[in-house]
């Protein structure tokens, strides 16, 4: 049996002191992710193997924590960047969340030209979530009608952080944020909620991409920021198999916590079950025997 | 980014299908700015370190990280402070008959000012209401309508008492008490519209300040509340129980599902529960269901069903049993217990007639429960 890839790469000096972002290296180490995942030689023949000229590629970003602890604009404009560079038009990307709001305080310039980049939330005037509710499993939603309108291909581009509830909060929860309703999902370590949204149709038929923003991660006490929880790991986490990316980032979390000192997060009751739920669902991979997991550094 | 401008730049990308920007445009939800939403200290809330908080208003006692808002999504913490979002922002401000709620026993044939925000602790698969229930509120249109304003409206409208209902007044407890508190000093009475999912302490306050309590029992099994309302079975009994002990006015509906909720079995052990814990002249209505949000494959209770538990709840020697949600059914109307005969006679939401004196039935003087006047 084949195992499901995921690429880890780790970019020395990506970080500055105060926090600022070396957007040259990112941009490298997001070429060579690609590289690796797509086995391409080069960055271009490798996107062009994950998405089509006609798609309108929709960047999910998580930016409820915050500057601090949200997908870092400097890293989805980098990839909306790649992405143009490599011949997407810039009028079919859009890079998107759920409140204007929360895009504007982690840091993002909401950006609505007809002919370039978009950068804007479900709660934009015009858009919204769609009038009928989506049954599926235990799911029933509203969802953003830029998931179910806009998008024919989707990149979950999450931050990576320790989750109280879920355990931890990656690649898969970060659609909570494409639903109207993700309070009504966290009960049972938010299982089988998570595995069962990304498993409805308007998420699962156009997934493409799991990038896990690991540049800082928040290995404790999340998923709000606390300073002295957060790690400098300076890595991005590649994968098209979006359970196997979860349990990567989840395992850094683990090593994060044990080096720490802190105790697993299946010692304090909140191990990310939905992974398990996921991989019965057919979803993807989570074991470790099951997942090939490819680093590089730059 | 104003609504004209958005249409603008998904035409120019193409972005819009099927039936051209005007069609899809008439699919989507609309929003409110979340800078409209309050920001009022919640009650009944513990801090703990990290600026994490736990909610201690519902049985659900959600422990959330900063910025995350409770199950209920209208009640978040910012900052290790918990906050209401929803204080005197009124979603659903309208003139009901008192017996839309329904009270059948509690000031007939008055006018309640009823009032609602978004929001609720429970997620019901059946919901009647969940445009507004099941949703956040900046997702729904909202108005300010400070608790001053509230009692102040149902004085304006004639209203006899101020009803907190359409969705779940337990998540917004702080607007509901405040306003409460204004009801009481115009003279007003105050009556809510509750599943009875909260805690012990709040509901305790909450009794000092309301006159009637009507709580929906969605079933009598857990496996029931479990998959098919999100809650727990035994703090609504136990609330049920508090408010039976009280002062305040009680009455229970039951919305019967078919096939989900109508054992025969159950409605029996219902009724010996009720019996024995809160008595026998607590109302109790058996409601109609209409198929909705999650339940859309059932049909509408059938009449005779309604009927047949009815019958099993008399037998059981509950004395008031209603048949709701089925206008001009003789089950709508009160009948004496001891004579037998109609002591208010009903239509829909209408009050037709009425036999009582001081309270009592006028045929025979046996004294029926309820606040009357």
């Amino acid at each position: 049996m084949n195992r499901s890839k995921v690429v880890v790469i780790k970019g020395k000096g990506v970080l500055g002191a105060g926090g600022d972002m070396d957007r040259v290296k990112i941009a490298e180490m997001l070429s060579l992710g690609f590289r690796h995942l797509t086995g391409a030689r080069e960055t271009g023949e490798g996107l062009a193997r994950l998405f089509a000229r006609g798609d309108r590629i929709g960047i999910k970003v998580n930016t409820i924590g915050g500057r601090k602890i949200s997908t870092r604009p400097e890293l989805s404009l980098s990839l909306a960047e790649l992405l143009i560079k490599n011949g997407q038009p810039d009028r079919n990307i859009v890079i998107w969340d759920r409140t204007n709001r929360e895009l504007r305080e982690a840091g993002y310039s909401l950006s609505d030209r007809p002919n370039g980049l978009k950068v804007f939330a479900t709660d934009t005037a015009g858009a919204g979530y769609e009038t009928e509710i989506i049954a599926h499993r235990n799911i029933g939603s509203l969802f953003s009608t830029i998931q179910t309108n806009f998008v024919t291909a989707s990149i979950s581009l999450a931050i990576l952080k320790d989750h109280g509830l879920a355990g931890v909060t990656a690649g898969m929860k970060n659609y909570f944020g494409a639903i109207h309703n993700p309070n009504k999902y966290h009960d049972s370590h938010c299982d089988p909620f998570i595995a069962e949204l990304f498993e409805s149709k308007p998420i699962k038929d156009k997934h493409r991409l799991t990038l896990l923003d690991a540049l800082v991660v928040q290995y404790h006490r999340g998923p709000s920021y606390h300073t002295q929880w957060a790690e400098r790991s300076g890595a991005l986490i590649f994968s098209l198999d979006p359970v196997a990316a979860d349990a990567v980032g989840w395992r850094l979390i683990e090593t994060l916590r044990s080096r720490k000192g802190l105790p697993s997060l299946k010692e304090e009751d909140r191990e990310p079950v939905y992974l398990g739920t996921a991989e019965k669902l057919g979803l993807g991979r989570a074991g470790s025997d099951s997942i090939e997991v490819i680093e590089d550094e730059i | 980014m104003k609504r004209r401008r958005f249409c603008e730049t998904l035409a120019g990308t193409g972005f819009l299908l099927g039936t051209g920007a005007a069609g899809a445009l008439t699919r989507v939800w609309n929003f409110e700015d979340t800078a409209n939403l309050s920001h009022v200290e919640a009650r009944y809330y513990k801090k703990h370190p990290d600026r994490e908080i736990e909610c201690l208003l519902c049985p659900r006692l959600c422990k959330l990280g900063d910025k995350e808002r409770g199950y209920c999504g209208v009640r978040q913490n910012d900052g290790g402070t918990y906050y209401t979002l929803v204080y005197g922002k009124a979603c659903s401000a309208n003139v009901d008959p008192i017996e839309k709620k329904p009270f059948f026993h509690f000031l007939p044939g008055t006018d309640a000012f009823s009032i609602a925000t978004a929001g609720c602790n429970l997620n019901c698969k059946f919901c009647q209401n969940w445009q507004i229930s099941q949703v956040r509120p900046e997702q729904v249109p909202h108005f300010d309508l400070p608790p001053a304003e509230v009692a102040a409206a149902a004085e304006r409208n004639k209203c006899r008492s101020i009803a907190y209902t359409y969705t779940e007044p337990t998540v917004f407890f702080e607007y509901m008490y405040d306003s409460a508190v204004e009801a009481r000093r115009k003279g007003l009475r105050n009556c809510v519209v509750t599943a009875g999912h909260i805690q012990p302490e709040p509901l305790q306050d909450l009794l000092k300040v309301v006159d009637a309590a009507k709580i929906d029992l969605k079933a009598f099994r857990q496996d029931f509340y479990k998959e098919y309302v999100r809650g727990d079975l035994q703090p609504v009994l136990e609330s049920i129980r508090t408010v039976s002990q009280s002062k305040v006015w009680l009455e229970i509906v039951y919305l019967v599902i078919p096939t989900l909720n109508d054992r025969e079995e159950d409605i029996r052990s219902m009724c010996r529960w009720m019996a024995k814990e809160v008595g026998r002249d607590i109302p109790l209505h058996f409601t109609r269901f209409q198929p909705m949000y999650l339940v859309k494959n059932l049909p509408p209770t059938p009449i005779s069903t309604l009927e047949s538990l009815r019958d099993i709840a008399i037998e059981e020697g509950m004395h008031y049993v209603y048949v709701g949600n089925v206008p001009g059914h003789s089950a709508e109307n009160t009948y004496c217990p001891r004579c037998r005969n109609m002591v208010i006679e009903r239509f829909g939401m209408q009050v037709k007639a009425v036999a009582m004196n001081k309270g009592a039935c006028r045929s025979c003087q046996y004294p029926i429960p309820g606040i009357w006047a």
